[in-house]
């Protein structure tokens, strides 16, 4: 039993030793150029498979993944994604297939994944793989990326090009501004309801959202990437660019008792005790009395409200310096009072006068 | 005693109620002095002044008389005059009728005279007239709460999703302290009021006063500029005026309140600039965010107005 003991005891000190010189006299080489051997791929691989399986949620629990929401997803794709899996039609350069390991074209990435699996995927991305995390703790807005990974397979070279192209810009716009464009329009006013219309808001507002972005403050991976990749400097002239535009007298159609509903909520009608009066902050205005200090909120597209409103409601949405305002507000709202302030806002048309 | 004095003492009363709940302590307390004194009395006399055998028979009837007999007696006399007062304690009111609702951390109050349709709304403030029974329904919107004045009554809970009732006669005219006397969460000792008794025409006048807008004056005011400005009617109710939230008190006649903050703070403009600033800071948990983004000036100038409207 003693010789055991002693035995197995040695044996541990010398892996030890053997792993402590690896890691500190670099025996091991990390050349890339060295590549795997194939013993290694297979184990690599065999273990990111499986943890992704063992990890993502169940098949089926996938939103609806709409063309909105994949033209959406697309020029996130452009912007962040396509520089190592390229687009459809497209090669990768030989600087992307020098890596170790080398990322896959885009359909073979996607292989046979499933949407929550690729969701996963993005979310969390893959530890010593250069596949990075999603930029930002929300994981809603993932879906618009899975939901143009699921058409990628059957996408020609001319539709992409044409879902993820920038908009020709004006002489003498500001840097960025046709990158903005491709997802906002070029008057602010996208016709996409998964990407806020931009023409309602003041200058300031843009501004101190654009910032809140860059910074962190505000959580969202498609606008994290946006607001990161446009110069800093140019933030602010591509705020007054969008503010320039006047607001567009369109309202959608929306649901009549659902609005009416949120008309109440958002007049204290109900003497709800725990929801605030929206219209203390966001208006409309019934006089010439300047109601403050959030955006407008009147013609923004409904689900885009619904979804902000959800996530203020899960402390996931921060923003400028008021926005604990907003936090407080929305803590006790339901998923009744959301669907019914979105359509009520959603349905106003949008007020002449930027706030 | 100085604990026992105040605006917010048992022994201190200014209503019936009070006094008759005081009247109630100190009848159990000399029956219980009598009685303490009795079998004090009696065991130093069994063990030091006679200590001797006692025949059985004796020892028995000292068991059954003082054990069992005596309790009896004494008990059920002392229930019967419990029992005698306790209608008295919860009298219908004989015309204003007022509805508290507790909150995280304050107190909604509304004012219902006799006849009325709608509510006169207030908080953290309960004033009385003095000489008549006031009705007071109580009600909770997120916990359980407890409605305390020691010196004009007993406590009642508030509950979320029924209404407790309760009725106060003041006797005397003063100011009084009153405290939420069940846990309600992280500042629930922070959750006080004031009572004020008036005279019945001086609280008639209060109430007609108290049941008006905002003042015209005040809504031309920069001040009312700067509320709107900020929002603050997405919470708060300046009747007349488009601020009409109901989340937190309504501020109509707040400068005419003695105190801010459910009885935390004097109502005074630094305090109220304090207090919008960063309410956390003087009270953990509270639902009102705090404004440290504002100008300072302006949020100056807005304590100053809010002082203002009385």
């Amino acid at each position: 039993m003693r010789t055991v003991v002693w035995t197995i005891a040695t044996l541990a000190l010398l892996g030890l030793l053997a792993g402590g010189a690896v890691v500190s006299f670099g025996l091991y080489n990390i050349a890339a150029r060295a590549g795997h051997w194939p013993i290694t791929a297979w184990v690599l691989h065999t273990t990111y498979r499986r943890a992704v399986d063992l990890r993502a949620p169940a098949p089926g629990t996938a939103p609806p993944l709409t063309e909105e929401m994949a033209r959406l997803g697309v020029r996130h794709f452009d912007g962040a994604c396509r520089m190592c899996h390229a687009a459809p039609g497209q090669a990768r350069t030989w600087t992307i297939r020098s890596m170790e390991p080398e990322p896959p074209p885009i359909a073979e990435a996607v292989g046979d994944w499933s949407p929550e699996e690729l969701h996963w995927i993005i979310y969390n991305g893959v530890k010593m793989s250069g596949m990075p995390h999603w930029p930002s703790v929300r994981e809603d807005d993932v879906w618009a990326v899975v939901a143009f990974l699921t058409r990628v397979q059957e996408m020609d070279a001319e539709t992409y090009a044409d879902w993820a192209a920038d908009p020709p810009v004006p002489p003498g716009a500001p840097t960025g501004l046709a990158y903005c464009a491709g997802c906002h329009g070029l008057d602010g006013r996208s016709g996409n309801a998964r990407i806020p219309r931009l023409d309602l808001q003041s200058e300031a507002y843009l501004a101190q959202a654009l910032q809140s972005f860059r910074e962190g403050r505000r959580e969202s991976g498609i606008m994290a990437q946006a607001a990161s990749a446009v110069p800093a400097e140019s933030l602010p002239a591509l705020a007054a660019w969008f503010a320039s535009v006047p607001p567009a007298p369109e309202a959608a159609q929306v649901d009549e008792d659902l609005a009416a509903r949120g008309e109440e909520l958002a007049w204290a009608a109900t003497q709800d005790p725990e929801v605030p009066a929206c219209s203390g902050c966001h208006g409309p205005e019934e006089s010439e009395v300047r109601r403050g200090p959030g955006p407008a909120l009147a013609g923004q597209h409904e689900s885009y409200l619904a979804e902000q409103l959800r996530l203020w409601r899960d402390g996931l949405r921060g923003g400028g310096p008021a926005a604990e305002l907003m936090a407080k507000a929305a803590q006790h709202l339901d998923e009744t009072d959301i669907a019914a302030l979105a359509a009520y806002y959603a349905g106003l048309e949008p007020e002449a006068e930027r706030r | 005693m100085s604990g026992c004095e105040g605006p917010q003492s048992v022994f201190r009363t200014g209503g019936s109620d009070a006094a008759q709940l005081e009247h109630l302590f100190l009848v159990m307390l000399a029956g219980a002095v009598v009685l303490w004194l009795g079998i004090n009395g009696l065991f130093y006399y069994a063990s030091r002044v006679s200590a001797r055998p006692v025949s059985r028979a004796r020892v028995e009837a000292l068991i059954l008389g003082g054990g069992v007999g005596l309790p009896v007696v004494v008990l059920t006399a002392l229930l019967v005059y419990g029992l005698s007062i306790m209608p008295d304690q919860r009298a219908p009111g004989d015309g204003l009728r007022l509805r508290v609702t507790g909150e995280q951390f304050w107190w909604r109050v509304e004012y219902w005279p006799e006849g009325a349709e709608a509510p006169v709304v207030s908080a953290n403030e309960v004033r009385l007239p003095v000489g008549r029974r006031t009705e007071i329904e109580l009600a909770a919107t997120d916990v359980i709460h407890s409605f305390w004045l020691p010196a004009l009554g007993g406590k009642t809970d508030l509950i979320p999703g029924r209404v407790n009732r309760m009725s106060l006669e003041p006797t005397e005219v003063g100011t009084w302290r009153g405290q939420c006397a069940e846990f309600c969460g992280l500042s629930h000792a922070l959750m006080a009021f004031q009572a004020i008794t008036l005279e019945e025409a001086e609280f008639g006048a209060w109430l007609a006063r108290e049941a008006q807008g905002l003042a015209p004056e005040a809504r031309t005011a920069e001040g009312y500029a700067i509320f709107t400005a900020q929002g603050c009617g997405g919470c708060h109710a300046l009747r007349g005026t488009e601020a009409r939230g109901t989340v937190g008190p309504d501020l109509t006649h707040v400068g005419g309140r003695a105190t801010l903050a459910a009885g935390i703070l004097p109502m005074t403009a630094d305090a109220l600039t304090d207090w919008i600033r960063d309410p956390a800071a003087f009270k953990p948990g509270v639902e009102m965010p705090g404004y440290d983004h504002m100008d300072p000036d302006e949020l100056a100038t807005l304590a100053l107005w809010l002082e203002g409207l009385r």
